[in-house]
Order: C-alpha cells, then structure tokens, then sequence
C-alpha cells in the first residue's frame, strides 16, 4: 500500500516534469506527435467514408428498374439543357479569352481542382469541420478553398497525407469578404462564421454591411465572393442573408446572420481549389520566415 | 472481504444500491431536460423572450446616423461614406513575445559585455521590435507585389519590402500610445484601403488591400481586424471649398433626450462621438445631411455585456443634398487655375466662378490653392492642419476674398453715365495719353493712347481716360450708387424658396463673405478717417481701383445680371430643377436697347480682338472684360487679373468671373492671366451643353 | 506483457471511432460526443500504472490529432486521471464507483477540451455558456452510457492478453 502511495507520489512528479518538458518542447516535435496520431487515424477515417459510399451504392442498387428510367430520363433533360448552355459558354469563353488578351489582364489566380469524398464531420461550438480523404499526396495545401459547384464550402485548414480538414464557412476560423446582391457599388463586405447556439443550426455572420443598403425585395438577398482576396474565385455564392439586417453596436453598420448556401452537413463530395501559385497569406501560414 | 470484481454484479448494500439509482435518476433527468430542450428549440421556434427583471442595470447605446450624400447636378456623389478597415494589435496579448524578444536582447547585450544595461530602453525596444514584426507581415499580405510568389521560390527568401517612414513604428509613436491610449490595441494600419496614407492608391486597389488580408491573414493571434465609417471625397481636393469638411464632435444629440426609461446616470457616462460639418456645405446644411441619432435600449449583465435590447429607436440617414455644381466644368476650372503659377512653380491665388445665367445657380466655384477633405475627415495631423493653414487654403477666395474688381468695373461707370445722361452710347470722347484731375495725372494704360472711344470701343480696349471723363461728369453718387443697385456690397443669399422641393430652407450660401464688401462713397472715406472725398477718388473708382472691395461671386453675379439686362442675380448652390428665374432685388437696368447692345458689343470684340482675345474660342462668341488691379503686397506693388463675362454672346446662358493674385515676382495680366482659365471653363461648358445625352453616373465613383 | 495497453487501445479504438461517428450524425447541433474518460476506467483497474498512462497518452492525442485543442491538453488531463485512478483503485471496486469515476473523468476531461478550444478560437461563440453546459451533461451521459460496453471489451481483451485480474483492496 505505502509503496502504491509512493509510486503515485514518483508518477505525479514525473508527469509534472513531463509538462514541463511539452512546453518548452519545441513546436516542431509537438506538430509531429499530431501529425502521427492524425496519420493513425487516417485508414479508418477513410474506412468510414468507403463504408458510407458502400451504403449509398446498396441504397441506390435496391432502386426499382422503373425508378432508374424515370431517373435517367430526366437526366437526359437536364443533359440536353446544359448542353445549350455549355454552346453558349464556349462563345462567351472565347469572347473573353480574345478580350483578356486585348487588355493584357492578368489572371489573379489559377486553381487546380481536386474532387474529394467527405470522411466524417465534426462539430462543437469552437469549431465546425469536414474531414474530406485527399491530403498532401493529392498536392492540397493549407488554405485553399473548398467549394461544391458554384457553392462555398470553406476552407482548408490541416492537411495530412491523405486526408485533410476543412473549416466550413460556419467554423468560427473562417474569415472571407462579400459582395451583397442588390449593392450596385460592390462594397466589401465581412463574412465570419459563429457556429451555432446550443443545439440550433449552425451560422455565419454577414458584417459591415453598409448603412444605406437594402436587400432586394421578395426573395432572401445571396452573398458572393468578391475575388478579391487572392483566396476565393469571384462569384462564388456563400449564402443568403436570413431575414433582414439590423444595425450594429459600433462602427455604424449593418449586421446580418447568413445561411450557408449548401446544407453544409449532408455534403457527400467537395472540390479543393488549390491555388498553383502559393499566396503570401500561405507563406505566412508557413514560416518563421519573419523571425 | 472478498469484492466481486465483475461489475456485472451490483453492490448488494442498500445505501450503494439507493447512490446508484440516484445517479441513474440525475442522469435521466439530464436527459430529460436535453431532449426537452431540443423539442422546445424545434417547435417553438421564435418564442418570446421573459420579461426583463427591473433590477438588471440598463444601458443606452447611440447610433450614430449615416450623413447624407452631397451630389453634383447630374447626380455624381462629391461626398459619401466608406468603411475604414484597420489592423490592430492587441498589447495585453502580445506581452509574451515582448518578454523573449526582450530577454533576446539582454542576452545579445551581454553577450556584447555592456558595462551597462538600459533595461528600460530595453524593453521600448522589444516592443517596437514585436510590432514591426507583425506590420511587416501584414504589408507581407496587402503588398500587391507579392502576388505573384511562386510556389517553387524558397519562401524563407521572401522578405516584405518596407519603405521607411510609412511602414515603419517608431519608438515615440509607441512612447505616446502607451501614455495616451494603454488599454487600447496599438494601431498597425489604419485605412487597410490607403495603407500609409497612400491616397494615390484607386479604390479598386484598395478594395484590393481590405480583402487580401481578410482573406490571408491569420484570424487567430493578436492582430485584428476594425471597421468603422467614415466620410469620403471621391474627387479629393475637388471642389473643397464648396463641400467643406466633417470634424469629431461629442455633443449629445438633442432626440436622446426623449428617452424617457433611461436614468440619467446611463445617458451621463455615455460617451458620444460624431460628426459634424466643419465648413462649406457640410457646416450649412449640417441639419439636412446629419440625419437622426438612433438609440437602443439595452439590458445589462453583471459583467458588463449587453443582454437584451429593450427598446431602441432607428438611426435614419441623413438627406442627401444635391448641388447646382456640374463637376466636369468644376474640374476644368481647377485644372485651368492649377496652371497659373510664379516661376518657382508654386500655384498662386486664385478664384473662379460659374453660374447659369438665368438661375443664378452656380456651376462651378473654385478657389486656390485648396486642400483634401479626406486628410480632414479623421483624425486631422497637425502637420496638414499647419500645412493648410500656411498656404493660404482655408480660405475660400471665391466668395469670401476681397478684391478691388479693376476695369471690370468699367462696365458700370459706363452704365451710370448713360443712365446720368451725361454720355450716350454713340458718344465719341477724346483719350489722350493721361487725364489732369485736380493737380495729378491719372494715366491710361497705353503710352500714346487711344483718341477717339466710344463705349464699344471702350469696353474692347479697356479705355482709362474715357472712365475718367465720364466718372467725373457722373459724379461719386451716381456711381456708388449704380454699384450698389448690382448688389456688389449685399451680402448674397442662397435660396430655395421652394421648401417643398427638398425641405431646404434659405440659408446663407456657404462661406460666403457678409462683412468687408465695400462700395465707397463721401460717408465711407469719413467714416475711416481718410479725409473728405475728392476728384481723385472718383476717378480711381470709375476704373474699380481705390476703396471698392468685392469678391469674384459678386462679379460673376453682375456679369449674369448683364447678361438678363437686369440688375441683381440671386446665386444659388443648391440645384432645384422647378426655378423660375426671378431674382430677389432684381429690375431692369434702364437702359435703351441701343445703350445695352453697345456694351454687349463691346464687350463681344473684347474677346474677338481687345484685351482679352488670348481667351477667343472659335465657334463660340461669347462677352467678356478683362481688368488689372493694382494692389499692395507687402508696401510693393502687384497685379491682380481679373476676367468677367457670359456666353454665349447672342442668347447668354452662363456668366463667369475669374480672378488671380498675382505675386510681387509675377506678371500678372487680365486677360493674359486670367483669359485662358474662363476658356477651360467655357469650352467644359461648351462640351456638357454639347452632349445631347446627359451623362450618367457610372458605377458610383465613391471608394 | 509490455504492449498490452497498445492492444488495449486498438481493441479501444473502435469505440472511438463509433463516437466520431455519432458526433457525424449529430454535426448540425454542434455537439462533440466525447469518450475517451469514460474508456480509461477499466485500463486503470488492471493495467500497470505506467501502462495506463501510455495508453490514457495515446487516446488523448488520438482526440486532438483532428481538432484545433492546444497539443497536450486532453492527453495530459487523461494522464493525470488515470495516475490518479491507477494508485487509488478502492474507488473503482465495485460499479457505482466505476459508473462515478467515469463520469467524473469523461466531464473533467471534455471541460480540458472544452477551455482549451476557447483558448485557441478565433472568436467568441454565440452562446458560450449554454452549450457548454449541454457539453458537460453529454459527457456525464456517454460517461454512464458508454463505461459498461466498452468495460467488457476492455475487460475480455485484457483477459485475453493474461493481464492480471484486478488486485484486491482492503
């Protein structure tokens, strides 16, 4: 029993030393050990996600052959559809392509796509994340942002060699900048994510909306990116303004909660923008280049 | 005392087998209450809030109204309101890296084997260190330079270029925040759209800045992110003395008064800053463009937040104002100024005015030199308040300078002696080189003279000897009081008397001079102790030169009352499309048809071949006189040049007057001087009137 | 018998992961379903002291390994926990103790994760306290829910593995 006792003695010190040793470890041994169990982890995250795929297939095997012709005809309206305006596209591709080299524009910012499969989801009130299964080995890096079609979904955040995690534009860490439908001027809006209240859904905040703006009459008003950043493609749609705007406590603005515009939990594929030029904001995130 | 160790079996006690229960109870409830919640969040979805406890403190917060918008004629904004974005740094946060950069430094001055260790220095040091660090980072991000780093360069290379002065913190900067402003985050950037005060920087580029270190920048660590609103000057410098600029005030607003809940130790802490007109229009209409202060209610929690908004009142926009300036001719008539200069290229002083010939509303006012509303709309630096006020600016020479208006005068003395009778339009007066009045000569401008003139003739040439002449037959009443009944010593209002049409009441026109203006008579020189009147006098005033003070808008008021035939020309700044063309005051000049076209005539062959025909526009004729004062700088003599007139010639729309101080080293000559910027004005005007197509505003080009 | 508790913790791990997955399924309410203090309780009983800690050290950095926690946070307080359990193992004699120490453990080890989150999040949550406490009840319900099955696989493993049945205390 006394020696139970001393032995508990001799680990708590040894655990108190240990502390002390984590934190003037340095980082770069600490970020090892995470990347290490977050590697552990990653056939299994990729177990669950192939498990739910699995699922997903069996669920659409068990379709009724008459369900699956009424499924590909429709399909192959939508088909026709798009191909007119895929033929519309191209003329308009052309046109600009012809236009950019009249003016010498130069391209902000190319992306590479990469289409990934969501692993698991994870949320709490200090963070609200996908894990998606492509990382390093697929050439994402840190930062670049996750969209599904014309959508945001947000950005990445980790990345492990084959998985990585992404901070929804819900994620208290997200941070990006808006235009509002209806501002004729284009003035630069503030998009944070708040996460959610106990149990209620998940938001982003819309801030610095300027005093005189009113959204557009009769339907929600959608937020997109500026492009301006050198993160997020323009255009893209973040969301809509729930409800209306209402002033705010300092700087006289407007503020107002936004719903992100895809339901951001029940994603099954994303596509990772991966800029081909490193921005510096992606340097920064890097290094110690300062010091 | 053999335990069990399988946990399948529970504690045969009684009191263990009650504990249990009781946590299976607790932990039922939980789940309870849990699932309660859920159903109560899913069904009830909008539930109203419990009636606030009285005992909760209450506290006002005020909202500050957005001002209103200043617009041009064809609805360009001149002012507007932007956000600001700024960097900050948090200090209390950033204590940490202060320390080991400090204990870094100690460590390398020990290592140098100081004798001895200024820790206090030290630690200043430290601090700047840290901070320089992180701004470094932050133009590391907004830095459009740095756009096109490859991914295959070594990033440790990539360093941030810093200019010195602008991205650089200095050591007093940080001295003065931490005894001013301690408990605040230390400012980094402060306009992220300007960063170091960059105004040469386009609002694209600036929106550029804001959303590049949103974007890019960490969210997470000691920097942040602050906004807030102020007053902008899309055209900077343009048209700054018409629009004038804002400046903080901490007055409360009177409506918070009405809040009738609140008690009076809330309103007394609230601390309130605005802002307010500081000059111009922005001081004049103050009133119209401020708008309401709106207010909110709120319920406070015992560590300070904000709970629940009991009741509130919305800020409302101030109104817009939308002037009578048409902002093409108001950059042209800058620009025409701007290329007056003395040989060392410094501007000199210098006014213009347009105005539309039948409205009295002006078109364009400008004075020189000016300064930007923008450098004023903030925090203004002392070194730009110094600056401004060194070089003349705040004053606006177009209606608050006092100059004596020279042969532009001419056209009056002419006036009044044809109304005296004492000369006829087809009169032929005998000029010679110089005129005797009483035991002096008073000289003409050429050294031979001119001989035969008549009032055509005169107006063309600018004839001295002629103004003698008939000054002395009109004699001093006759003309003071013709310069009287053209209003050159009333003070100008502007109006709108129509109320309805914007709810502007008649006010004062901005910064516009109601003391000083001088039309001198046998009183006036009494009443200066100057001695009584004498020939002489009223020979200097029949050329406009002696005790005769008025500004650049009274002149260019005359020249549209001229041009109407009429005596008085109410200007106005404020655009009202429904005004009838009546003036207060105003009735015809009394003169014959033929008296009239003979001044109209002589004034059209000043600029087609006499004085002022350096400022000629082929295709468009238009009436003009020129005029070269004489005044005293500094007990010397320099030249003041003057240019009045209206165009065009044969259906007059607007009228114009342009004056420029020249300086001792200068040579400074009516029309030479001031003929080529009533040119720039007239052909802007020419090319707005030409569009048959209104312009319309493009994207707003507020930033 | 050295590596007993890294087989103990692969045999731990699929529970782990049932939780991740059940925190998937409830992502919309922005709750993490929180486990790994209720799975230390039966390790503690057997296991050599030096043993339950490596293996309370791996679960703890299997949790922060994919969430923004400052490192070490929760596999220090798991550590700290089972030297605690590990040298005082009178409390977990028979199952209303177990049941106690689990939900004690699983609460003090989610309310780590919880202020170590905050510490590190860019910004303050809309309803900090409110979900807070909805975290602590969860944590105190999966530690009651979740401590018996994951106590018998635990407990078949290790029997599997010929670690010692629990020591008896007077």
């Amino acid at each position: 029993m006394d020696q139970n006792r001393q032995g508990a003695r001799a680990s708590y010190v040894a655990l108190a030393i240990f502390v002390a040793l984590w934190v003037l470890l340095p980082s770069a041994v600490r970020r090892l050990n995470r990347e290490a169990f977050a590697e552990f982890q990653a056939p299994a995250l990729h177990l669950l996600g192939k498990s739910r795929d699995m699922a997903t297939f069996w669920e659409k095997k068990s379709r009724s052959t008459e369900e699956m012709a009424a499924a590909g005809r429709d399909l192959a309206r939508i088909n026709a559809a798009l191909e007119i305006k895929l033929n519309a596209m191209d003329d308009v591709r052309r046109e600009n392509v012809r236009l950019r080299e009249i003016t010498r524009y130069v391209v902000p910012a190319e992306y590479m796509s990469v289409v990934a499969r969501v692993a698991t989801r994870d949320s709490s009130s200090w963070w609200q994340r996908i894990v998606i299964r492509k990382g390093r080995n697929d050439g994402i890096r840190p930062g670049a942002p996750v969209v599904f079609g014309n959508n945001v979904v947000g950005r990445v955040t980790a990345v492990h060699l084959t998985t990585s995690e992404v901070d929804l534009v819900t994620s208290p860490g997200f941070r990006c900048t808006a235009y509002l439908e209806g501002d004729e001027q284009n003035r630069i809006a503030l998009v944070n994510g708040v996460a959610a209240n106990s149990l209620g859904t998940a938001k982003s905040r819309v801030s610095v909306i300027p005093h005189d703006y009113t959204p557009p009459a009769g339907q929600p008003a959608r937020v997109f990116t500026t492009g301006m950043g050198g993160v997020f493609p323009s255009r893209l749609l973040l969301g809509y303004l729930d409800g209306g705007t209402y002033s705010t406590p300092v700087g006289n603005f407007k503020e107002s909660l936004l719903i992100p515009s895809r339901d951001l939990y029940n994603l099954q594929e994303v596509s990772v923008l991966v800029p081909l030029h490193q921005n510096p904001g992606e340097a920064l995130m890097q290094g110690d280049q300062f010091q | 005392m053999k335990e069990p160790n399988d946990m399948r079996v529970l504690p045969s006690t009684p009191v263990g087998r009650l504990r249990l229960y009781g946590v299976f109870a607790f932990f039922l409830a939980g789940f309870l209450y849990v699932a309660g919640g859920l159903a109560y969040r899913q069904l009830v979805q909008a539930g109203d809030l419990k009636e606030q406890s009285d005992t909760q403190s209450q506290r006002v917060v005020l909202r500050p109204p957005a001002r209103g918008r200043i617009y041009d004629r064809n609805g360009f904004a001149l002012v507007d309101s932007r956000a600001r974005w700024s960097v900050k740094a948090d200090l209390a946060a950033l204590q940490k890296e202060f320390r080991s950069e400090y204990l870094r430094l100690i460590a390398a001055e020990k290592a140098r084997d100081a004798v001895q260790i200024d820790r206090e220095r030290l630690m200043e040091v430290a601090r700047v260190r840290v901070l320089q660090g992180w701004l470094n980072k932050v133009w590391f991000v907004i830095d459009e330079t740095n756009r096109s780093a490859k991914l295959s360069r070594p990033t440790s290379k990539v360093v941030p270029v810093t200019a010195p002065g602008e991205r650089q913190i200095s050591l007093e900067q940080l001295r003065r925040h931490l005894r001013e402003r301690r408990a605040l985050p230390f400012t980094l950037v402060s306009d992220l759209a300007f960063p170091g005060a960059n105004q040469a920087q386009t609002p694209e580029e600036g929106s550029r800045s804001v959303a590049r270190f949103i974007e890019q920048f960490p969210v997470e660590g000691p920097i942040r992110l602050e906004s807030d609103n102020i007053r902008t000057y899309p055209y900077g410098a343009l048209a700054s003395h018409v629009l004038g600029y804002v400046k903080d005030t901490d007055q409360l607003p009177e409506n918070v008064n009405d809040i009738s809940d609140v008690r009076i130790e809330a309103l007394q802490k609230l601390h309130y800053t605005g802002k307010t007109g500081a000059a111009g229009v922005e001081l004049t209409y103050n009133h119209v463009l401020s708008g309401q202060t709106g207010w909110e209610l709120w319920t406070k929690t015992s560590s300070g937040y904000n709970q629940t908004r009991l009741k509130h009142s919305e800020a409302a926009q101030g109104s817009n104002v939308i002037l009578s300036l048409d902002y093409r001719i108001q950059q042209a008539t800058e620009a025409g100024l701007a290329k007056i200069k003395d040989p060392q290229g410094k501007l000199l002083p210098a006014a213009a005015v347009m105005l539309d010939v039948r409205t009295g509303e002006i078109l364009a006012l400008a004075s020189q030199p000016t300064f930007d509303p923008n450098r004023l709309a903030d925090r203004v630096s002392s070194a730009y308040y110094d600056e401004v006020d060194k070089s003349g600016a705040w004053l606006n020479r177009a209606t608050q300078g006092l100059y004596s208006p020279g042969s532009t005068f001419k056209v009056i003395t002419a006036i009044a002696g044809m109304r005296k009778k004492v000369v006829d339009w087809d009169d032929v007066l005998e000029c010679g080189a110089f005129f005797k009045v009483g035991n002096r000569d008073f000289p003409e401008h050429e050294p031979v003279g001119f001989g035969d003139v008549d009032v055509d003739k005169m107006l063309a040439i600018s004839c001295n000897v002629w103004n003698y002449q008939v000054g002395l037959r009109t004699g001093i009443e006759a003309l003071s009081a013709e310069a009287r009944r053209f209003g050159l010593d009333s003070p100008l209002l502007n109006t709108v008397s129509d109320v309805e049409s914007g709810g502007l009441p008649m006010t004062e026109l901005p910064f516009a001079a109601s003391r000083g203006l001088v039309v001198p008579d046998r009183e006036y020189k009494l009443r200066i102790k100057a001695g009584p009147w004498n020939d002489g006098d009223t020979a200097n005033l029949s050329i406009g030169q002696g005790y005769l003070l008025t500004t650049p808008l009274h002149m260019a008021c005359f020249a549209a009352s001229l041009a109407r035939g009429e005596t008085r020309t109410t200007p106005s700044i404020i655009h009202d499309a429904r005004r009838d063309g009546r003036h207060q005051g105003a009735e015809p000049i009394g003169l014959s048809k033929a008296q009239l076209d003979a001044i109209h005539g002589g004034m059209v062959r000043c600029v087609e071949e006499g004085t002022a025909r350096v400022a000629r526009i082929p295709g468009l004729p238009y009436a003009g006189k020129t005029g070269t004062t004489e005044y005293f700088q500094k007990g010397e003599k320099a030249h003041l040049a003057w240019m009045i007139g209206y165009a065009p010639a044969d259906n007059p729309v607007v009228a114009f007057a342009v004056l420029v101080e020249g300086q001792l080293d200068t040579n400074t000559w009516g029309g030479k001087t001031a003929g080529p910027v009533a040119k720039e004005m007239l052909e802007a005007w020419a090319a707005t009137a030409d569009s048959s197509s209104q312009p319309k505003p493009k994207a707003d080009p507020a930033r | 018998m050295g590596w007993a508790w890294l087989i103990l913790a692969l045999a731990t791990y699929p529970w782990l992961l049932g939780a991740d997955l059940a925190s998937d399924v409830f992502a919309s309410s922005s709750l993490t379903l929180f486990v790994s203090g209720a799975c230390l309780i039966a390790p503690s009983r057997r296991l050599r002291r030096w043993q339950a800690v490596l293996f309370a050290a791996f679960l703890g950095f299997l949790f922060e390994a994919r969430r923004p926690v400052p490192d070490g946070t929760v596999a220090l307080v798991l550590v700290a926990s089972v030297i605690f359990l590990s040298s005082n193992r009178q409390l977990l004699r028979n199952t209303p103790g177990m049941l106690r120490a689990a939900v004690i453990v699983n609460i003090l080890a989610c309310l780590c994760w919880y202020l170590g989150a905050a510490f590190l999040a860019p910004v303050v949550a809309v309803d900090p306290f409110g979900q807070f406490c909805l975290q602590m009840l969860v944590a105190g319900l999966l530690g009651v829910v979740v401590l018996l099955p994951v106590a018998l696989t635990q407990n078949a493993a290790m029997d599997r593995l010929g670690v010692p049945p629990a020591p008896e205390t007077p």
